[in-house]
């Protein structure tokens, strides 16, 4: 399976007006007598999107697995879905660092004693307002 | 810094009972989702096959996130599955996904794709992955067909054209056959009739010969033997009344069958008959099963035998 958008210069969004422009406009025999039938016929074209979307979604996990050059990746389709080498990070240590976090934050709170903590702060609240009530009491009172 | 909410897979991850199941289960449900949206059976089948997993939390989350083809998802469930389930492990794993893909006839190309993505994924070399293809389809593995190419479409038009030929001469077949069938019956009521008037018109004959004898007795005897021959005839001819009239009506049990076969309650009359015969004998058309092997073609073939005979009989005995 090739990517016909790819070799014909086009965005897979591309419309049908830019592809029969593109599909008159190219060169090479065989691929203009291939795109006319698959991308010129509405039909043919949106089944070739579903499986033309699926294996640009296999192509990236191929490259953020490191499976380019797997041996059932070969030919026309790794030629033209293989990504190169994504360093976006696996998603899975993500996942770890991310719970690590949580962990550390969730310790950092017990160690401090949480409750008594809450209790502290709740007291505290009640003074300032207390003392902010009494304050503006007096002086619209006064 | 890594940051923000976890998404739903990840906490399914976290809480799963096994990791691997999960993330296991999301790829079989993508395996299945990549031939389209997700039928009611195919939930039913992932649900079954989950039941013999340890990850001990709804499947909800699991088909909405393969419904929708979750990128991120799916890459996180690959990468827990190249961790846990690399080599041998991951045999029984692929053999469920091989399975589910050739469930409904030849896997769709893209889940060709998926599949070898996965083999490729688990380390599983084309050899050995032919062959695990091979035990669950039941035929060879081919390499997937290429749509980029002009021979694929040309090629399916081709076979479009053939079926609708092949579908429309069954047709022609069947038509025609139920003509014949028509025509034959018709010629076996035609026949019916005759053999009835002639046993009638022989009837006719005996008795009038039997009358004709009492009255040549009669005649001849006095008055007393002349009325004791009289009871006696007429007692006789109670008799073979009684036979006639104990072979024409239905037997009832057995017109209650024939009308069970044919779908109707007890007491339904010809016309309803004749159309319920009809439509049974379309629906259970031998020929209807054709594409679905010899098996299932012989089932129905007897089915549409006894509907036959139902009819048959009830249209005899009626």
């Amino acid at each position: 399976m090739r990517d016909l958008y790819q070799r014909l210069g086009l965005p897979h969004d591309a419309s049908d007006k830019d592809i029969q422009r593109a599909i008159e406009a190219c060169h090479h025999s065989a691929l203009k007598a291939d795109a006319k039938v698959v991308l010129g016929v509405p039909e043919h074209r949106e089944a070739y999107d579903a499986l033309h979307g699926t294996l640009c979604d296999i192509g990236l996990l191929r490259a953020r697995l490191g499976l380019t050059h797997g041996p059932f990746w070969q030919d026309s389709t790794a030629n033209d879905f293989s990504l190169p080498p994504d360093n976006t990070g696996a998603r899975h240590d993500l996942l770890i660092a991310r719970v690590e976090r949580a962990v550390g934050l969730h310790d950092g709170w017990r160690k401090w004693r949480a409750p008594w903590l809450l209790a502290m702060l709740l007291v505290g609240a009640t003074v300032l307002g207390a003392a902010a009530g009494a304050a503006l009491y007096h002086y619209w009172l006064a | 810094m890594p940051s923000g909410r976890f998404n739903p897979f990840e906490t399914l991850l976290l809480t799963s009972r096994s990791q691997a199941d999960t993330a296991g289960l999301l790829l079989l449900a993508w395996v299945m989702a990549s031939r389209g949206p997700l039928t009611e059976a195919q939930r039913r089948e992932l649900t079954s096959l989950a039941s013999e997993c340890r990850h001990g939390h709804d499947l909800a989350p699991i088909f909405t996130l393969a419904d929708r083809q979750d990128f991120d998802a799916i890459q996180l469930a690959a990468e827990v599955m190249q961790k846990d389930r690399g080599g041998e492990q991951a045999y029984p794993f692929l053999r469920q996904a091989i399975a589910l893909s050739v469930a409904d006839g030849e896997p769709s190309i893209s889940q060709h794709h998926v599949l070898r993505f996965l083999a490729d994924l688990l380390g599983v070399i084309p050899s050995l992955f032919a062959t695990l293809y091979a035990e669950q389809a039941g035929r060879p593995y081919a390499v997937p067909e290429d749509p980029s190419r002009r021979d694929y479409w040309l090629a399916k038009e081709h076979q479009r054209q053939r079926d609708e030929a092949r579908q429309h001469e069954q047709d022609e077949r069947r038509r025609e056959q139920e003509a014949r069938e028509r025509q034959e019956q018709e010629l076996r009521r035609q026949r019916e009739r005759r053999e009835q008037e002639a046993r009638e018109r022989e009837r006719q004959r005996q008795e009038n010969a039997r009358q004709e004898r009492a009255r040549r007795e009669r005649a001849q005897q006095d008055q007393e033997r002349t009325r004791q021959e009289r009871a006696r005839q007429e007692r006789s001819n109670e008799s073979h009344n009684r036979r006639w009239q104990q072979q024409t009506p239905p037997n009832d049990a057995r017109a209650h069958r024939a009308l069970a076969v044919l779908g109707l309650p007890p007491g339904a009359s010809r016309g309803e008959i004749r159309k319920a015969y009809r439509r049974m004998a379309q629906t259970h058309h031998p020929d209807r099963f054709f594409a679905e092997g010899e098996a299932r073609m012989a089932t129905a073939s007897q089915r549409f035998q006894r509907i036959k005979n139902a009819y048959e009989y009830l249209m005899r005995a009626s």
